[in-house]
């Protein structure tokens, strides 16, 4: 070895020089093998953090299905002009060398000089400071792009708005994303751009989904909206530098649920060079789509009800329509009125639409099924005379109405609207006369009214969709006997006073008369199917559940009920404009009062409660209108257009809905 | 001092170094090409002015000069040195002519555009004090006790340090510096000279550093803003004044970002190429321009080597230069008199002093100063007059014998 048979020579010049050049190279490699191998990792994972972007990309929201598969929510294709800026590259350099004018300067050269090969003619760029470049590159940069905007604003015929501070705001945290140019084209501008011969470097047409909801306001309030929201939900990758826009449920289906919808969203990371242009892409993490809710919504049926619910009045109706299976308690329609436009909300609402969707007057965002408090009036009288007549109170027994009643405590009598005469329970039923519910609902006391509305689970939430439902308002045992004076039974057993109720809790009221006196749970969702139907993911099912309770009350009760119901439409009754031939229904209206702290009325609270067909009842139709006429002129026209278009759809060979029947 | 028995059979080259010189000439024109090719508009540009056709050009050359210098027995050569050290004198002072010198487009005047290439005479600045220092202390040691003689040798690797730092080029003017004290000490100069030179030397540098860091603008040696900010960087001093505001703190919070960037960088690319490496121009950190074009392929090919061949590439460049210099500190030990030993230390101690400087600075044992790495760095003046020195050392080792 060299080092060594030099060491051993005897120069000691030689041999301190030698021994410097050995420690010298010593010290080299051992700094080497310091940052070579062991600080290895720090210097691998600093690469990877200035060289990686990571992006979020979200994952296809599932599908929202009525009962018969038909899409209530979807998504489709939404066609975007986007821009790579990192093919621009060449463009920008070109532009920037056009934009620096050469000077040519003659120097007067030595005569050696010119004789080496010199040449006295120089070109010269005029000197500028970094800041001068800096700001001539990015006036160059935006000159390119916007360019190519126009060129493509030309193409697809639409104006185009880009400004010099959006394309810094893109340039300096975005870059190594696209840029959008134009975005959710028409099928017109799509064949445009396609058969341009000329389309400018860089461009490219992207396809994304979007959310769409093809029947704009279809359900609106059970399917909720959407709001923009990039966040990381729970399980993904939460460390990422971009988000594309991803969007969150709110309220209804898709608030609830949003977490199955949502699916997994995925990463691919974007490898930049020192300048942030994009060099390369990689999905290291596929989004899961997610997955669809099967609804037991009929979208028909549920169409239908929103059209009677509108047509219910002149102007904008503030009311309600429930259409429920009584067997199963599948819920076939939910409206609420006034709607929204689902659709208005992608890609962002607008502040207009906003302005109107938080009308302090309309309340559109309420659903009105079962969000807000309503009196019943007289479809509570459907309650008070199952409690009479399990009671004892014979059906047939005649009280004789002088148009009002006193009811002890209170001065003033209460009106009856039924004409003065003889009443039994059909006619009393019919007529909806006050006088005789109130004689027999105080006969057979409150608590068996209380107890009744308590086994209907009544000021209790039925669970449907847990974030817009009011449990309504029913007075406790306890309540009733301390400081509870005749007159407070006496409105209740109307459907008045110290009582509220929403629409659902009424068609889960009737189911139960209509189905022999089970008291079903609602429901909304059948079940959470994967996103291709041929994975072997599972199929999440919301059975029926058992009864929630039993209304306990005989058949003949539940019998003599029915029949009521069946004439108050067909032989004359309030709701005789409920009358659908070929369809024998069974209803009650309901008038409510509404009254200011003074006591006075300043409105009413519309209702037809009823179930069809009287024979064997499979649909349950409960239609509220805030502020109508009165029950039979505003709600049971509007529910026979909701028999109406049932009878049509089974007429069209339509499947029975009542699948589950047991 | 005992010399080894002449044997007819030994080779009349040192063919070791040879090897190694080969080598390393192999490396830097295979790494020239990574760090150069990975820029699209080099790589469009014809084959015949890419840097890595021109390193090899100058590879040629540069061998050609070696062969040629060995020709000519070392003493013939040693008796210009006068001459060629004036030479190169002149040329130092050329170089600042604003008419002469060119700046190449960089910050200081370093070259001399003669048209088709340029050079930069403070490489052959090196060469010339070593001829002359070598010549000028090859006279009997005896000579060498008096003081006057000793300070002539000290005026003589003075003046080149005071022009080349004038240009300023920092790196190069501290690379005469071991050389001097290198050539005096085994020469012979007496050690308390030698140990008061190491002092002064050692002075000399803490005060240039000290006036570079610390005094007030008007009393600095004229450096480059960015040279004085990288010794700044380097010794982690943000140059603040103490009642600077915020702003100002920032703002040079933010400009010592920048300067350290080049050697982050650049320890990056050393640290990412772990033990085996990326492979050969499959290195991120220059393809993507993380480290900087302008430098990747002269004063920072070295992070390409370790990025892209790993420790052992880095090891192997290493060794290769131990190749280089055990050789000649062998050759030295082998020459037939004091002037070829001295010649032959005086070289060992310019390329030992450069791959120090330069492989430290990749891994931040030094500052960034602007050294090439000898035969690799890109560069013709380099190159030519790492391939003039080493054919010093063979000739040294040639004319053993006659």
């Amino acid at each position: 070895m060299i080092v060594f048979d030099q060491l051993k020579k005897n120069d000691p010049h030689l041999r301190t020089l030698t021994l410097v050049v050995l420690l010298g190279m010593g010290v080299l490699i051992a700094g080497l093998w310091w940052v070579q191998i062991i600080s290895y990792r720090h210097y691998t994972e600093n690469q990877k953090s200035q060289s990686f972007r990571t992006v979020r990309i979200p994952a296809i929201r599932g599908k929202i299905l009525d009962r018969h598969s038909a899409a209530i929510a979807e998504n489709r294709p939404s066609y975007n002009v986007i821009l790579y800026l990192d093919e621009l590259r060449h463009e920008f350099r070109a532009e920037y060398a056009r934009s620096r004018q050469p000077q040519f300067v003659t120097n007067a050269l030595p005569a050696w000089r010119r004789w080496l090969g010199a040449d006295p003619v120089k070109k010269q760029f005029p000197k500028m400071s970094l800041a001068q470049r800096r700001a001539l590159e990015a006036q160059v940069r935006y000159r390119v792009v916007s360019n190519i905007v126009q060129r493509i604003s030309t193409i697809v015929q639409q104006p185009a708005e880009f400004t010099f501070e959006e394309f810094m705001k893109h340039y300096s945290s975005q870059l190594a994303l696209p840029l959008p140019i134009f975005t959710n084209l028409d099928q017109n501008q799509i064949a445009r751009l396609l058969e341009s011969s000329s389309t400018p470097p860089g461009v490219d047409l992207e396809i994304q989904p979007t959310r769409y909801y093809p029947g704009t306001n279809l359900a609106c309030h059970v399917i909720g909206y959407l709001v923009r929201d990039n966040r990381s939900l729970e399980g993904e990758v939460a460390d990422v530098n971009f988000r594309l826009p991803d969007y969150r449920g709110n309220v209804g289906v898709e608030g609830e649920f949003d977490a199955e919808l949502r699916g997994k969203a995925g990463v691919k990371s974007v490898l930049v060079n020192s300048l942030g242009y994009r060099q390369s892409e990689n999905v290291w993490m596929p989004a899961e789509p997610g997955k669809n809710l099967v609804l037991t919504i009929d979208a028909d049926i549920q169409r239908a009800a929103e059209t009677a619910l509108e047509q219910a009045m002149a102007g904008s109706v503030k009311g309600a329509a429930v259409v429920m299976d009584p067997h199963t308690g599948d819920v076939l329609a939910l409206a609420s009125a006034p709607s929204f436009d689902l659709n208005s909300f992608i890609p962002r609402i607008s502040s207009n639409n906003w302005f109107h969707l938080n009308s302090p007057t309309l309340k559109p965002q309420i659903n009105r099924a079962m969000q807000e408090n309503y009196a019943p009036g007289s479809i509570f009288k459907v309650l008070t005379g199952l409690a009479a007549l399990e009671a004892g109170v014979d059906p047939n027994e005649r009280i004789s109405n002088p148009g009002y009643i006193r009811v002890p405590g209170r001065n003033k009598p209460i009106d009856d609207l039924a004409e003065a005469g003889e009443y039994d329970f059909k006619k009393a039923f019919i007529k909806s006369s006050n006088t005789y519910f109130i004689t027999n609902g105080m006969r057979a006391g409150i608590e068996r009214i209380i107890q009744l509305g308590q086994r209907l689970h009544l000021g209790e939430k039925t669970g449907l969709l847990s974030s817009q439902e009011t449990p309504g308002y029913l007075p406790k045992i306890a309540e009733v006997r301390r400081g509870w004076i005749a007159p407070d039974t006496a409105y209740v057993c109307i459907g008045q006073g110290r009582l509220s109720v929403t629409p659902l809790q009424m068609a889960v009221m009737i189911s139960s008369i209509a189905n022999g006196g089970k008291v079903m749970w609602p429901r909304l969702v059948q079940r959470i199917e994967p996103a291709d139907p041929n994975s072997d993911e599972t199929v999440i099912e919301f059975p029926t559940k058992p009864p929630r309770n039993l209304l306990g009350v005989s058949d003949t009760t539940l019998a003599i009920t029915r029949e009521a119901m069946l004439a108050d439409v067909e032989e004359g009754g309030t709701g005789k404009a409920a009358l659908v031939p070929g369809m024998r229904i069974g209803g009650k209206t309901g008038t409510a009062q509404i009254t200011n702290p003074r006591g006075q009325i300043v409105g009413h609270t519309t209702w037809f409660a009823s179930c069809a067909p009287f024979e064997n009842p499979r649909w349950v139709v409960v239609v509220m209108v805030e502020e109508g006429a009165s029950g039979g002129g505003t709600c049971a026209p509007a529910a026979a257009k909701i028999y109406r278009a049932i009878q049509k759809l089974e007429n069209e060979g339509r499947p029975s809905i009542a699948v589950n029947t047991p | 001092m005992i010399r080894q028995p002449v044997n007819e059979r030994q080779p009349p080259v040192d063919w070791l170094m040879l090897a190694a010189l080969g080598g390393l000439m192999m490396v830097g024109a295979f790494f020239v090409f990574s760090a150069t090719m990975a820029n699209e508009s080099v790589s469009l540009t014809a084959w015949y002015n890419q840097a890595w056709f021109r390193q090899i050009c100058w590879y040629v050359l540069g061998t050609g000069a070696m062969a040629t210098l060995c020709l000519v027995d070392y003493r013939i050569i040693a008796r210009w040195s006068i001459v060629i050290y004036w030479g190169t004198i002149l040329l130092l002072i050329a170089v600042v002519i604003p008419g002469i010198g060119s700046t190449q487009g960089w910050g200081a005047r370093r070259w001399i555009n003669l048209g088709l290439f340029s050079i930069q005479p403070s490489e052959f600045a090196k060469l010339g004090v070593i001829i002359a220092m070598a010549s000028f202390l090859s006279r009997p040691v005896d000579e060498l006790r008096s003081p006057k003689l000793f300070w002539k040798a000290i005026g003589m690797v003075m003046l080149p340090f005071i022009l080349i730092l004038k240009e300023p080029d920092l790196g190069s003017a501290l690379i005469l510096l071991p050389v001097g004290l290198v050539t005096m000490f085994v020469g012979g100069v007496p050690p308390r000279f030698i140990v008061s030179l190491i002092g002064a030397s050692g002075l000399l540098v803490s005060l240039i550093l000290i006036d570079v860091l610390f005094a007030p603008p008007s009393w600095q040696i004229k450096l480059e803003d960015y040279q004085r900010r990288r010794l700044l960087t380097y010794f982690g001093i943000d140059g603040v004044p103490a009642d600077a505001t915020p702003a100002q703190k920032a703002e040079a919070r933010r400009q010592s970002r920048n300067d350290s960037y080049n050697v982050t960088q650049a320890l990056i690319s050393v640290g990412s190429g772990g033990l085996t490496g990326k492979g050969w121009r499959d290195g991120t950190q220059n393809a993507l321009g993380y480290l900087p074009r302008g430098v990747a392929h002269n004063d920072f090919i070295f992070s390409v080597i370790a990025e892209e061949k790993g420790f052992m590439g880095s090891v192997t460049v290493v060794m290769l230069y131990s190749v280089v210099l055990f050789t000649g500190i062998r050759i030295a030990g082998q020459a037939r008199d004091r002037l070829g030993k001295l010649l032959a230390v005086g070289v060992v101690a310019m390329l030992f002093s450069h791959v120090f400087i330069n492989i430290g600075m990749n891994i931040r044992l030094m500052p960034v100063t602007g050294v090439p790495l000898p035969l690799l760095s890109y560069g013709g003046s380099s190159v030519l007059c790492s391939l003039i020195a080493a054919g010093i050392l063979q000739n040294v080792y040639i004319h053993r014998r006659s």
